[in-house]
């Protein structure tokens, strides 16, 4: 919890303690202790005053404009703070596209954009983004097709501090001895995130649901990182930082006329090309359950993610998917939470989500539990699971869903930024012009029997690929109980069966 | 224990009289003052108005006075599992169904704990005034504190206990630099509390704790957002105003004795992957003069690319994978962390030298106008963009005036960090970053860390 009052940074140093996880993932329970504990039973009194009519607030559109070199351009004008933010994603630049033996290739050519241009070095663009009070950012998560790159500052010098951003990310000259020193840390971190639970499990979660697909990478190895050269990067950027694959998004205390006009003094010089995204072969659903179990010394919880590819952002089950999802495991109203946490105190948050994109992601569901009610809490994930499918979920709690995902739409028109993101996914997606007005009236149409249908068809017991990060010691046994189990150690290697992890 | 520093403050306030008209501030287009106006209940409880309507959303926020400094010996921990219970129904709300509630009607909600202070807030759509209201008014009335929800909520925090220290690499630093550099036991404890305690306390605790601190005139109700304030101050007295005041809670003393000696510790970590240094120095409560000289100190060594820490021991000397600095902001004696997350390898010794001369660097000379005016521009933007979040504007008004009896201070806080100068920096380094008034605790990766160890040894 930060207090915007005062220094950022500083804030973070109180010790706050949140009561209910933003996120999280992973599971767990034993009998016997269930049998200790007193029933704690969520509990619908409906005597508090809440008005009937859900707000129907209009999303604001940005302008939309294309340049001649193709790059589409989005501006929200929002003058209620003098501060603008900006967001260029690239499609086509991002670590979907690059070759397996380069992972990372594509991040470290979004992070090394700020090391140097032909007019300036790392430090001195580090004193001018500083200088200007800017933030500047860039990077290229595993998996997505864009390099995002991000940049915010005060309107007062919008022109200075966007300029700089321009100059970066169009002209960059990846000097060889900042790559080098980006690498060294780049080693270091690669050891650091082995001691992160959640690390683990994605990483083999990813591997099980997306096989061959390059979205089963999450992060790079030591040799990608030695394999990747100035060259590589330098072709990288000329190859693929292209405007026609792009959206440049624009929100905050400017205005759209000027800032029309100027970019294409910015942006001078940048062409299109004829660069398509080309995309690998979709990720399809796993056939067969599969058990994984990553040996974590010392772990006192499991965590755990279950899930199984589901659908991509154009899907026709997009919109029940959202509901069905909600229903199981969307924040403190999802019947996981009420379950694990609410009634059985296994552990501090468990939800669901799932990914849609160009390409089919996979629905989750996980959470952090420790490690002795690790049994019960898979039981109770698949009696949540199985009751989702099995049982037309009652209108009353159907209703609530929906009304929950619907009526959350005003709170985005406090962040410009968030108003934005909804037009750059419209963009993204190819989403009709008045998608976002016309969407809650979409979910509220949303029928008993389409969520039903849309949790028996993604959400398969016998498909459902499960990863448990902890002490193998103690989980192996518990997750035998579904199946045949495979281990790997906490470098990702597999512990050969009838060996102990060690 | 002595003086009630805080119950003292809340007492003699300025607007500690009635219904204390709002600031004469003309909010021009450009801006950034949030503008509110503040009353008292007849039950003592502190409300302060910030309508504005620049979003059709509002947020409120209950700040009580009281944190995890007022635990007592035997129950750390207590005042966050106290607030894990107000999420657990009223005489007029179910269990679960608060939460239930904000979001199906398009909110959100929390609560957070600290040493100094306990909140709880919603953000909702602005139709929705009336629900938020009602829900804090309700369980300040009225919490449900059964055996069988206190059992429950104990074993959850004991989870995000696991999940937020005791499952992840340098989940005890914390723990150990607070517990070694403080001497009064009020900082010198967790927030989050210990396993043990946490299993020692029972609903009768909670009974006694309720009474004592969740009484109107030892909280704060800030609204921020779009609303009519006599509306909400209408309905405030309808749901608040008949929920009886309490004696004064228990008097608190957080001083802190002089540290004489500089003192060190090392632990070892199952789960780290390399080492990591904290030095710590001990310094004043926040909003004084000398806090406000080191929250820009802090942010002239360690914010930002260009900043000297990152550049000295990130990218010149290669020995740190990133590096932090800046005090904690207490309502009693704080610190100053320097934090560096170290590269494998990297000679300790060496680079714990390093920082002590980029420290020195700041006692001798004074940094240039260049350094302030990078951080002077950070803060002006900050305080731009609290113009957008209608939580931040509800939870900071209630810190400030839960913190230093000083709602105003959402404002004038700002003058404050720019009215800093040069010198005071250096005064500032010099009076604080003493040896004798040091804590070191290194964290070392416990031999055979990710892939062996067991669990965590108790302290």
């Amino acid at each position: 919890m930060m207090r915007s009052g005062g220094l950022g940074k500083l804030a973070r140093r109180l010790c706050l303690l949140v009561f209910s996880a933003l996120l999280a993932r992973p599971c767990a329970l034993a009998a016997q202790e269930s049998a200790e504990t007193p029933p704690s039973k969520v509990e619908r009194k409906n005597r508090a005053p809440a008005a009937r009519e859900m707000l129907r607030v209009k999303i604001p559109k940005p302008i939309e404009a294309k340049l001649k070199n193709g790059l589409t351009l989005l501006i929200l004008e929002d003058h209620r703070a003098p501060s603008v933010s900006v967001q260029l994603h690239i499609g086509g630049a991002g670590a979907l596209f690059e070759p397996a033996a380069l992972a990372g290739l594509a991040g470290t050519a979004a992070q090394m954009l700020r090391e140097g241009t032909r007019s300036r070095t790392s430090i001195q663009i580090a004193e001018e983004v500083d200088r200007l009070g800017a933030t500047l950012g860039a990077g290229s998560s595993f998996g997505s097709p864009d390099a995002v790159l991000r940049a915010s500052g005060l309107s007062d010098n919008f022109d200075a501090w966007f300029g700089l951003a321009a100059e970066i990310w169009l002209n960059p000259n990846f000097p060889a001895d900042e790559l080098e020193k980006l690498k060294q840390r780049q080693r270091a971190q690669l050891r650091q995130q082995r001691s992160a639970a959640n690390f683990l499990v994605n990483e083999r979660f990813n591997r099980a649901v997306y096989g061959e697909h390059p979205a089963a990478t999450v992060s790079a190895t030591p040799e990608s990182i030695d394999a990747i050269t100035r060259e590589a990067l330098v072709g990288w950027h000329r190859e693929r930082y292209r405007p026609q694959n792009a959206i440049l998004g624009i929100a905050g205390d400017v205005r759209a006329a000027d800032v029309i006009g100027k970019l294409q003094k910015w942006l001078t010089g940048w062409q299109k090309s004829d660069l398509k995204e080309v995309w690998p072969h979709a990720p399809v659903a796993a056939a067969a359950r599969q058990i994984f179990l990553v040996d974590r010394p010392g772990s006192v919880q499991a965590t755990v993610a279950l899930g199984n590819i589901a659908i991509d952002r154009r899907s026709r089950d997009y919109i029940p998917m959202v509901v069905m999802n909600h229903v199981i495991g969307g924040g403190a109203m999802g019947r996981l939470f009420l379950n694990l946490r609410e009634e059985k105190g296994y552990t501090y948050g468990v939800y669901s989500n799932f990914t849609a994109l160009r390409y089919p992601g996979p629905w989750q569901a996980g959470g952090n539990m420790r490690t002795e009610v690790t049994a019960g809490a898979l039981v109770e994930f698949f009696n949540e699971i199985r009751r989702i499918r099995e049982e037309k979920v009652p209108a009353a709690e159907l209703a609530a869903s929906k009304r929950a995902i619907a009526a959350r739409f005003a709170l985005s028109l406090e962040q410009p930024a968030a108003i934005l993101g909804l037009a750059i996914a419209r963009k993204q997606y190819d989403l009709a012009a008045d998608y976002w007005d016309h969407y809650p009236a979409k979910i509220m149409a949303v029928s008993a029997d389409e969520v039903q249908r849309v949790a028996r068809k993604y959400l398969s017991p016998d498909a459902m690929q499960l990863v448990a990060v902890g002490d193998a010691n103690k989980l192996k046994d518990v997750l035998a109980q579904y199946g045949a189990v495979e281990v790997f150690d906490g470098a990702g290697r597999p512990v050969r069966a009838g060996t102990q992890p060690n | 224990m002595a003086a009630c520093v805080i119950a003292a403050a809340l007492g003699n306030a300025a607007f500690g009289l009635s219904a204390a008209s709002a600031p004469a501030r003309h909010r021009s287009v450009r801006s950034f003052d949030v503008a509110f106006k503040e009353f008292k209940l007849k039950n003592g409880l502190r409300v302060i108005l910030a309508e504005d309507h620049s979003a059709p959303t509002y947020s409120i926020c209950v700040t009580y006075n009281v944190g995890s400094r007022d635990e007592r010996p035997g129950r750390t921990g207590f005042a966050h599992l106290f607030e894990h219970m107000l999420f657990q129904g009223s005489a007029n709300v179910g269990k679960g169904e608060h939460l239930i509630l904000v979001q199906n009607n398009g909110g959100s909600a929390n609560g957070t704990t600290s040493a100094d202070r306990t909140n709880y807030f919603e953000t909702l759509p602005a139709n929705q005034l009336e629900l938020g209201i009602f829900l804090e008014a309700d369980r300040m009335r009225s919490p449900s504190i059964t055996q069988a929800n206190f059992d429950n909520q104990r074993l959850t925090v004991q989870e995000e206990r696991r999940q937020s220290y005791d499952n992840r690499p340098y989940g005890r630093t914390y723990e150990t630099v607070i517990d070694t550099a403080y001497d009064n036991f009020a900082y010198k404890h967790s927030t989050i509390g210990s396993m043990d305690d946490l299993n020692a306390a029972t609903v009768e605790d909670a009974a006694a704790f309720f009474r004592s601190y969740y009484a109107p005139n030892n909280a704060v109700l800030s609204l921020a957002g779009d609303f009519k304030s006599e509306t909400a101050l209408a309905l405030i007295k309808k749901y608040f105003e008949s929920i009886a005041a309490q004696p004064p809670p228990p008097a608190l003393d957080v001083n802190e004795p002089a540290q004489k000696a500089e003192r060190r510790r090392t632990i070892e970590d199952a789960f780290a992957q390399a080492p990591r240094i904290d030095i710590v120095y001990k310094i004043p409560p926040g909003n004084t003069a000398d806090w406000y000289a080191l929250a820009m100190l802090g942010q002239v060594l360690s914010s930002g690319v260009s900043s000297r820490l990152y550049q000295k021991l990130v990218k010149e000397k290669e020995l740190a994978l990133g590096v932090s600095a800046g005090p904690d902001e207490r309502r009693g004696p704080s610190l100053f962390w320097f934090t560096i997350n170290a590269r494998p390898g990297t000679d300790l010794a060496a680079l714990e030298k390093l920082l002590y001369e980029e420290v020195a660097r700041v006692q001798n000379e004074a940094v240039a106008d260049a350094d302030l005016d990078k951080v002077r521009m950070q803060l002006k933007r900050q305080r731009a963009q609290q113009r957008y979040s209608s939580r931040s504007r509800a939870n900071t008004l209630g810190h400030y005036a839960v913190y230093y009896d000083d709602p105003q201070l959402i404002n004038s806080v700002w003058r404050k960090y720019e009215q800093v100068t040069k010198a005071d920096l250096q005064r500032a380094a010099r009076a604080y970053f003493s040896e004798s008034n040091r804590t070191v605790v290194t964290t070392l990766p416990k031999p055979g860390a990710g892939r062996g160890g067991g669990e965590p040894k108790a302290r």
